[in-house]
């Protein structure tokens, strides 16, 4: 074992594998059993998430017919989206809005966790509560809620800033336009901007505050501390968190593609769902274009294990438990109040308001007035029986998917961590890849997997499917739970004579208890809010709420979608209520590791 | 392919991938084979089933299958309303809506036909390409309409499949937004549109879709080439028109008040959203695209097959075609129906005065070039 930081402290070291000792403990099951478990678990992400991607990536080299691929083979795709120029432009312009969004996403979700985490302000349950409330919301349905507030002429916002500037000039004036490119930028970074937030807070509060305290002592000011301690400290989490919403931005394709053609810019997920929906389609070009995305995810993944391979050596759970004073923000404390309070009216009171508002009304209007107002697609939603299928269908699948993504996430970064090997990393690594295709074109290689087993048509498909989409997440936010944990716990465990299953269930999960939670929770509200793979699989007896939404949407009843987007959301609470009440861990604060 | 598909399960991971895939083509392949063949047998079942005209034939077997799968293309509200006005008509049979729009519906179909999986009885697709290959490749059951010589050839694949109604195009405008003296000057024609107080009031959009493609057609139809052609479109996009990428947000943002009309409308939108109360009417300036649309067949697999020709035939008589007229909007194909579109009695609406059919030979083969180089006229006049 190398040397700690601060030997004998147990809070500061590096991160071993399991010693020779523990290697060397009684085991409680033969090995020859876990073997084959683990190579059930492998099996099943082969066939769940690399079968499939394998078709959605060999799907590029066929040649297109108007409404399809035809049987012969072609490169012609590939080399139009590879060799061109155009597809490339598209990619570039995908990331350098994720990029921006992933920036100010960042700087502000690591600064709302800092001050919520780490200093002295108070009511922080109701902030974490506040700030993570845009989760609630998928982008799209946020979108909406934004056109009806920022649209230039008859946004709710702009028309309360020209009543209030009416008082001082006759000129209609908007305060927002939506309809542009900053628009975009802002309405993403506020529904990813909650990501940053729950990956870092539980960071932030969850670690040792000596080496803080060490580096104040030793003469550096509040910000050199912050820069030079606090944050590499959390890099982890922090990068993790930027790897996620650099991804989720980058494969966005309903915000920058409903805003974008009016803002005159084309992103690259854009153009692959135009490519896969719209006639002719090009599926062979979207196949090709979202192989791009898979490689800039693998950089990504690649990148990130890089830079946190430094970061591991900082474990900052150990065995001992640890207390620190918050930080005290004195003079400064309005100033934190103001921009937490400016990120909740923007982020939750105003698009929540506005889509409750739009859900009450007849039609889209920029005026308020009685006669606008109706209860009637409330009273269709709970009347008709497809959509309380729907509803049922979409809290079934979001808790079997949460559970599964925790259990199968959880043991691949175990086996991957604990027993580090060619096989294990590379099963690691393979799980996370489905992350980056597209859901539409990664939808297509499920649907050519699926097709011809009695899954098809079934609720199941989409398990599978949500399964296959969110599992990177769970093996990522373990692994980062992991890598923070000192596995010096386990291995008393170990020498103490329990076997690696009962060490792992009554030591490594219970500690991990929070990371889990917080992998359940995310995955079920991803789940819930998960439409481009369920529109393509989905069949008239497997309806979930995010097609029914986005076909209401497609047909411009933008406020019978947006009842059912209320309702998606009330869900999205009720379940995390629920998961609270019976395993005692607050989604806020799950993202601990 | 057919050699890789017999290693599949003897080759290595990722030549494994491949080889599946191959080898699900060639099942794929196969099975089709299979059912096409099997697919020439099916006249004998057919011959089993009540005739077209045979009404209470069709629904007593209709009624023995209790339901029937309809991917729908149009809004599921509007084709929700229809089905249960179905219902009504046929007690017993019930009527499941599964929405698949355009070329993503062939494709669901196509693969689910491919896997022997058939889950759909009457396909409605508003792409009328798709409809097409359906029918020539085989997949559309030959069924004659009772009504058959009251729709209008042009509205027909011959025996096979029909649209359900005609989409119209028009300009719909916010009423509190449009003077009457302007109303009246776009009913002259679309280069009223160019008027310079019209600039940046009005949305269009690049979307491609039928109802968006309609005007472009015919705006780039060589017969009016004097009096529209590519300059015309370049003139209407340097109108610095508000665009869309989705042709219904073009009509929502008239609604809400943020434009004062879309050149990208057609008369089933406006009656939708009228129906809601929104503040809309519509015009229709001369000549006036109108089109075929809702493509509708059996399909020949359908496991509700009796169901599914009860109602094709309900869909196409004077009950059905009424019913979705009064609780759709959209104009029938059925030649000879007493008109029911409700709106068409308010003191607004001002039928259409001169229609422009389009060329539906120059609309598959231009469609994409002609939409391709509509959407680069607007990105370089943005």
């Amino acid at each position: 074992m190398s040397a700690s930081y601060f030997p004998g402290d147990g809070v500061t070291a590096e991160t071993p594998p399991l010693s020779g000792v523990a290697a060397a403990a009684k085991t409680g099951l033969p090995r020859l059993l876990r073997a084959l478990a683990w190579l059930a678990l492998a099996a099943a992400v082969i066939v769940i998430a690399l079968i499939p991607l394998g078709y959605a990536v060999d799907a590029q080299f066929y040649r297109e017919s108007r409404v399809g691929l035809s049987a012969d083979r072609s490169l012609e795709a590939a080399r139009n989206v590879y060799l061109g120029t155009e597809y490339w432009g598209y990619l570039l312009s995908a990331l350098i809005l994720a990029g921006l969004v992933t920036l100010l996403s960042l700087a502000v979700g690591v600064l709302l966790a800092f001050l919520v985490g780490r200093t002295d302000l108070r009511a922080k349950s109701f902030w974490d509560m506040a700030i993570t409330l845009p989760l609630y919301l998928s982008p799209f349905t946020g979108l909406m809620a934004w056109i009806a507030l920022g649209s230039a002429k008859t946004g709710f916002v702009n028309g309360v800033y020209t009543g209030m500037l009416g008082v001082f000039t006759n000129e209609p004036r908007a305060l927002i336009n939506i309809w542009s490119y900053g628009g975009v930028v802002f309405v993403m970074f506020l529904f990813f901007c909650p990501f940053v937030y729950l990956f870092t807070v539980g960071s932030l509060r969850a670690m040792n505050g000596t080496l803080e305290e060490a580096a104040r002592t030793s003469g550096a000011s509040p910000l050199q501390t912050i820069f030079r301690i606090t944050l590499p400290i959390c890099s982890p989490s922090i990068l993790a968190a930027g790897l996620l919403v650099f991804v989720l931005a980058a494969e966005t394709y309903t915000i920058p593609g409903i805003i974008g053609s009016t803002a005159g810019f084309t992103v690259l997920p854009w153009k692959i769902f135009e490519d896969s929906v719209a006639a002719p389609v090009h599926r062979a070009h979207a196949a090709a274009g979202g192989t791009m995305l898979l490689f800039v995810t693998v950089a990504g993944v690649w990148l990130q294990r890089r830079l946190t391979r430094v970061a591991e050596r900082f474990v900052t759970v150990g065995g001992k438990g640890s207390q620190t004073p918050p930080l005290r923000l004195g003079r400064w404390k309005p100033a934190a109040l103001a921009l937490i309070l400016a990120y909740v009216l923007a982020a939750d009171v105003l698009p929540f308001g506005a889509l409750l508002i739009s859900s009450l009304m007849k039609f889209s209007s920029g005026v308020l007035n009685a006669d606008i107002f109706t209860t009637r697609h409330y009273a269709t939603f709970f009347g008709t029986q497809n959509m309380l299928v729907a509803l049922w269908n979409t809290v079934f699948l979001a808790l079997l998917a949460g559970v599964a993504c925790v259990l199968m996430g959880f043991v691949i970064s175990l086996s991957e961590l604990r027993r580090p090997n060619t096989a294990t990393k590379l099963l690691a690594f393979l799980s996370v890849l489905p992350v980056a295709v597209p859901g539409l074109v990664y939808g297509i290689g499920l649907v050519w997997t699926w097709l011809q087993t009695p899954l098809y048509g079934t609720v199941w498909i989409l398990l599978i499917a949500y399964v296959a989409k969110f599992l990177p997440y769970g093996v990522v936010v373990s692994r980062t739970g992991l890598l923070q944990m000192h596995p010096e716990l386990e291995e008393s465990a170990r020498v103490h004579g329990a076997g690696p299953i009962r060490t792992m269930a009554a030591i490594t999960m219970p500690i991990l208890k929070p990371t889990l939670m917080a992998i359940l929770f995310f995955v079920m509200l991803m789940s819930i809010k998960e439409l481009s793979a369920s529109v393509l699989l989905y069949t008239q007896d497997s309806q979930v709420l995010s097609v029914l939404t986005w076909h209401y949407m497609d047909a411009g009843d933008y406020q019978f979608a947006a009842a059912i987007g209320i309702v998606q959301t009330l869900i999205m609470i009720g379940l995390v209520v629920i998961v609270r009440a019976l395993f005692g861990v607050r989604l806020e604060s799950a993202f601990s590791r | 392919m057919f050699l890789q598909a017999l290693a599949f399960p003897f080759t290595n991971p990722p030549e494994r991938v491949a080889a599946s895939h191959a080898y699900t083509r060639l099942a794929r392949t196969l099975l089709t084979g299979m059912v096409l063949a099997l697919s020439q047998l099916a006249p004998a079942a057919a011959q089993q089933s009540p005739a077209p005209t045979d009404e209470a034939g069709l629904y007593e077997a209709a009624k023995k299958e209790g339901k029937l799968v309809w991917y729908v293309g149009g809004p599921l509200d509007g084709m929700n309303a229809i089905a249960a006005e179905f219902e009504k008509e046929y007690p017993g049979v019930k009527v499941e809506t599964m929405r698949l729009v355009g070329v993503q519906q062939y494709q669901r179909f196509m693969d689910e036909t491919s896997a022997k999986k058939y889950l759909a009885d009457v396909l409605q697709n508003t792409d009328y390409p798709s409809m097409l290959s359906l029918v020539d490749e085989g997949h559309i059951a030959e069924w004659r309409l009772p009504t058959s010589a009251r729709i209008p050839e042009m509205y027909r694949i011959k025996d096979f499949a029909y649209a359900q109604y005609t989409s119209t195009n028009a300009i719909i405008y916010n009423e509190k937004k449009l003077t009457g003296e302007e109303i009246k000057l776009l009913e002259t024609g679309w280069e009223a549109v160019l008027d310079p107080r019209f600039k940046g009031r009005f949305s269009v959009s690049p979307m491609k879709c039928g109802v968006c493609y309609a005007p472009v057609h015919m705006f780039l139809d060589p017969k009016l080439k004097d009096k529209y052609g590519a300059e015309f479109l370049k003139k209407l996009a340097e109108a610095k028109p508000a665009s869309y990428s989705e042709v219904l947000v073009t009509i929502d943002r008239v609604i809400a008040g943020e434009q004062d009309f879309t050149l990208w409308g057609w008369e089933a939108a406006g009656a939708v959203k009228l129906k809601q109360g929104a503040p809309i009417r519509w015009l229709f300036p001369k000549p006036t695209p109108e089109y075929g649309n809702s493509w509708q067949g059996i399909s020949k697999y359908a496991p509700h097959p009796n169901a599914a020709r009860l109602f094709l035939n309900w869909t196409n008589n004077d009950k059905g075609a009424g019913a979705m007229e009064r609780v759709y909007g959209s104009k029938s194909t059925l030649e000879g129906l007493t008109e029911q579109r409700p709106y068409v009695r308010e003191s607004w609406y001002k039928q259409p005065v001169e229609l422009y059919p389009v060329d539906q030979k120059r609309w598959d083969a231009n469609y994409h070039k002609d939409m391709d180089l509509w959407a680069s006229l607007l990105k370089q006049a943005q």
